[in-house]
């Protein structure tokens, strides 16, 4: 039986998915892919291969060979927009094509690759529930979308190319809940949250544990395609962080979009102004898919994953909560 | 005939009963607003801290609105805390008369389908009302909204909080599969701003994609006259070039809007009637009809005459704008 290649073990995701597998299949079967080795204590094979290296396909061609790897969790992405938007774009755009070209010359049966909610974009003219064959419109000058839009399209152009390898594309919802330290919990760590004056979207917020168990659905099945990965219910961003305890801080948009601009280019900000559209317009993604083909389904609500968080990150708003009668 | 006001006694609604899929009827409160009010003043005697501001603020929000919504955005305790007003606005300022409700089924999914007017979208509102109170199963209507409004600053959260849905083939179809009762209005834009002198003239029925979504769903088409919501707001005018930079699609000009400022969005107290007509089966047909461009058009313009038909019986019978 051949081996689980793994990159992007240093993100949450690819970390929790490592450290799972090497209980259910053995540290033996697993192989980590990545410029950083994983924790000694998992006693798991590692191969340093940079993705944003010249000749990375051919350097991973030969790995892949020689371990004899069957199939490959690729989760090499960025949740958080970076102002290196050189390297992301080497790392996530141009890293996929390796992957998937060394996977496809290997002989790889399947490979199963991270994406994002987010790669939909965020419209008005969305609907309610944004199923797999939406067409994938995020806003063009954002480079955090484009670079996932590429490897999205990488995937889909691989699986057309050669029928045998197998790409499963798993688009999760924002991650939210223990142990996630992204722009979206920055945000939501401050005690004031701006938001923009007179709009509501609903939001999906995805447990860590949700996401995990859909991962790990995918690497046991042979399936290939888009899926959702979505929690239970979406919730309307102002409940959410009055939820959360939060001072929510209205900002008009035709002036929100300018100041964040302002504030990423002077370094305090946590993102591009674009994503303003992201707590503008609604992305919310249907489950059905992954229902059906991965027997996957979310076991927490958006709200769920937000309480998890709140008590994981700020224990004593938690206590402060459960004071209050129920 | 005589023209006497009427005041049409409202049955309660259905309460705590939870209206199928939708969320879990609103979680208790958590504790009241005077609760936390007193809580944050107890506190403040140390000095008021970031915590006090956003608990009372919470306790506020939470108060008029349910920690949890339905999977499409609607809030149970939303509707609830804004019902005093829309039932004032049903009984006392429209004397809303509703004439047919028992034609809408009694359960499973159907299509209502009625003119648009007045500018804003209470017509649907009072749609929703006539059959959350006057229909012997107490049927609760998710109206589907124009484009303008459910992305409108301000207003859309709070149509999709009161269970509006944005208008588009996919959410239709979704609502409808679920078994509830949609309401469309076809003409759009091109009803809702009509001019005064226009007005109880149906405008082209879309491209007939509520013919193909009750198709494909098999759900039967319920016409629906709305009488009464073109005079709310007589539009005298309209100033499109204003509103563009605004993102809307017109801008009407009122004997009370602009001139009166925000007196002038105080709809007129004109006396309304809606009428529901037999339903129209379409099951019959098969989904696969909903690609025969010539009965889709065919059963557009049907319906479009039953409405018609309708409000001219109803205008014809009608002596005063105001007394009806």
């Amino acid at each position: 039986m051949g081996r689980i290649a793994l990159t992007g073990t240093a993100s949450l995701l690819g970390g929790r998915l490592l450290r799972r597998l090497a209980e259910t299949k053995g540290p033996d079967r697993l192989l980590v892919v990545d410029v950083a080795p994983p924790p000694a204590a998992l006693a798991v094979r590692h191969r340093a291969v940079d993705l944003t290296a010249p000749a990375a396909d051919q350097r991973l061609l030969d790995v892949l060979r020689e371990e004899q790897v069957e199939s490959v969790l690729h989760f090499a992405f960025f949740t958080s927009p970076r102002r290196d938007t050189v390297h992301t774009h080497e790392l996530e755009s141009i890293g996929t094509l390796a992957v998937l070209a060394a996977a496809a010359a290997a002989g790889v049966g399947r490979v199963v690759m991270r994406s994002f909610t987010a790669v939909y974009g965020a419209r008005g003219q969305n609907p309610a529930f944004l199923t797999e064959d939406r067409p994938l419109q995020p806003d063009p000058a954002t480079a955090w979308a484009r670079d996932k839009l590429e490897a999205e399209q990488h995937a889909a152009s691989f699986s057309r190319r050669y029928p045998d390898l197998k790409v499963a594309v798993l688009r999760f919802a924002p991650l939210i809940g223990p142990g996630v330290h992204t722009f979206y919990t920055r945000i939501l760590d401050r005690r004031v949250v701006p938001l923009l004056m007179g709009y509501d979207p609903l939001v999906q917020m995805l447990h860590p544990d949700d996401a995990l168990g859909a991962a790990e659905a995918a690497v046991d099945r042979p399936v290939a395609g888009p899926f959702n990965v979505v929690p239970l219910r979406p919730i309307p961003l102002l409940t959410a962080l009055h939820l959360a305890g939060k001072i929510p801080l209205p900002v008009p948009h035709p002036l929100a979009y300018p100041a964040v601009d302002l504030m990423w280019a002077a370094g305090v900000g946590e993102a591009p102004g674009r994503f303003c559209d992201y707590v503008r317009f609604p992305f919310v993604a249907d489950g059905e898919r992954a229902r059906r083909e991965l027997g996957f389904s979310a076991r927490h609500a958006s709200r769920d994953a937000l309480l998890a968080y709140i008590g994981y990150r700020h224990p004593q708003a938690r206590a402060r909560a459960a004071e209050a009668p129920a | 005939m005589s023209s006497r006001p009427k005041v049409v006694l409202l049955r309660p609604a259905t309460r705590g009963e939870p209206q199928r899929d939708a969320a879990p009827e609103a979680t208790p409160r958590r504790e009241g607003l005077l609760v936390a009010l007193a809580r944050a003043l107890e506190a403040g005697r140390h000095g008021l801290g970031w915590e006090n501001v956003a608990d009372l603020w919470s306790a506020a929000y939470f108060s008029w609105h349910s920690e949890d919504v339905d999977e499409f955005g609607r809030d149970a305790r939303f509707i609830e805390t804004i019902r005093p007003l829309l039932e004032f606005l049903y009984t006392v300022w429209w004397r809303v008369e509703p004439a047919g409700v028992e034609n809408v089924p009694a359960e499973g999914p159907a299509l209502v389908v009625a003119n648009h007017s007045g500018v804003l979208p209470w017509d649907g509102v009072m749609i929703t009302l006539a059959l959350r109170h006057e229909h012997p199963a107490r049927r609760e209507c998710r109206m589907l909204v124009l484009d303008m409004f459910a992305l409108l600053p301000f207003l859309a959260p709070t149509l999709a909080r009161s269970g509006a849905v944005r208008a588009s083939q996919e959410n239709g179809e979704r609502l409808l599969r679920q078994g509830e009762l949609v309401g469309v209005f076809p003409e759009g834009v091109k009803g809702v701003g009509k001019r005064y002198r226009d007005r109880y003239k149906l405008a082209r029925f879309g491209r007939g994609g509520f013919v193909r979504l009750a198709l494909r769903t098999s759900a039967p088409i319920v016409p629906c006259a709305v009488v009464g919501a073109e005079e709310i707001h007589p539009v005298l005018a309209k100033a499109d070039w204003v509103g563009r930079p605004f993102g809307l699609p017109y801008f009407p000009i009122t004997p009370s809007f602009p001139l009166l400022g925000p007196l002038g969005v105080v709809p007129l107290p004109t006396k309304w009637s809606i009428d529901f007509s037999d339903p129209i089966p379409t099951a019959g047909y098969g989904p696969e009809a909903a690609e025969d461009p010539i009965l889709v058009n065919r059963l557009s313009e049907q319906v479009r005459s039953v409405i018609q038909r309708m409000i001219d019986g109803r205008l014809a019978r009608r002596r005063s704008v105001w007394f009806g």
